[in-house]
């Protein structure tokens, strides 16, 4: 085959990194600040921070990199 | 969710229609997916546990196992959705308190949202990524006399080399993509250390123009055999042509 076409809903690893590629680097932020819950109070969690976060650690585990090998 | 609990809203996406949802598990695998109207828009979300996808959510995510589960369900709800109608995605993790917080969210950056659902209209993303291929095993020349030597060789024969084909051949394929698609964005960061990788980019395509594109895939794609495989994923949602209007409307505060 020339070309490999994948489906999204593939279940395989190269699959993963994708989706993971689209839902935690892309789409709409609405709150991009994490703000801490008070009981009772209407407030908006999550944030950028965390998710950037996320992303370095997914990099390390998958491709199993020394921690500061893609700094700099 | 189990009763008792409180709950979140989970957000999947914004479109402009109503149409009745997809019978599909959220993000939890268990609450199904709504569509909830929301200052003129229509806002898609599961009702999920606060305990997992708010107050313990940055925790979650360092786990990979969580994350990877719950990626996975984010994308096929998201996608369920984006069957149905244009849809503009919500990038992972965004939870709201009530209907009311959301509500106000959206109208906040509503001509934002507009002019994104404007430009994402009837097209999906497509993915592609330009691998170079393992050139054929290498042998030692000569019988190395030391150790010392026999490693040396050994370092020489896997250090990187150079692709065959150039940089221009990229340049000539994003050209003649940009003929044939509304728009490019850079690949992320996840899979961007994949090994071999070239080159890495989202399009997005019209529906009505899937099968040019794909044409056009697979007519660089054997040019270039042997030395580059072409991976193309999708249809994605279009989560990477959210504008970066609104993507970063509140990331600076």
């Amino acid at each position: 085959m020339d070309t490999m076409f994948v489906a999204p809903q593939a279940e395989d690893d190269v699959s993963l990194l994708d989706i993971l590629d689209h839902v935690l680097n892309a789409g709409v932020v609405l709150h991009g600040n994490i703000i801490i819950s008070v009981a009772g109070v209407d407030l908006v969690y999550v944030g950028l921070n965390v998710i950037l976060t996320s992303i370095e650690t997914a990099l390390r585990h998958i491709h199993q990199l020394p921690p500061d090998s893609r700094r700099g | 969710m189990k009763p008792g609990q409180t709950s979140v809203l989970y957000l999947y996406g914004i479109s402009e229609g109503q149409v009745p949802p997809p019978s599909l598990a959220g993000v939890d695998g268990t609450a199904t997916i709504e569509a909830v109207p929301c200052s003129g828009l229509v806002c898609w979300i599961s009702r999920v546990a606060a305990s997992d996808f708010a107050e313990n959510l940055a925790r979650n995510m360092e786990n990979l196992d969580w994350l990877a589960e719950v990626g996975v369900r984010h994308q096929r709800a998201v996608a369920a959705v984006a069957e149905l109608c244009d849809v503009l995605p919500a990038r992972f993790g965004t939870v709201f308190i009530s209907e009311n917080t959301l509500a106000a969210d959206v109208r906040s950056r509503k001509p934002t949202l507009l002019a994104d659902l404007q430009r994402i209209r009837g097209a999906e993303e497509w993915g592609v990524k330009i691998f170079r291929t393992a050139s054929p095993k290498p042998v030692l020349a000569d019988a190395p006399r030391s150790g010392g030597e026999y490693l040396k060789a050994k370092a020489e024969l896997l250090r990187e080399r150079p692709p065959k084909t150039s940089d221009a051949e990229l340049e000539r394929f994003a050209a003649a993509a940009k003929a044939v698609t509304v728009d490019v964005a850079p690949g992320g960061s996840v899979s961007g250390a994949q090994p071999g990788l070239l080159w890495h980019a989202s399009f997005l395509v019209q529906r009505s123009s899937r099968k040019k594109f794909q044409q056009l895939v697979e007519k660089f794609s054997r040019e270039w055999q042997p030395q580059r495989r072409v991976e193309c994923t999708g249809p994605w949602p279009p989560y990477s042509f959210v504008s970066r209007a609104t993507r970063q409307a509140t990331e600076g505060r």
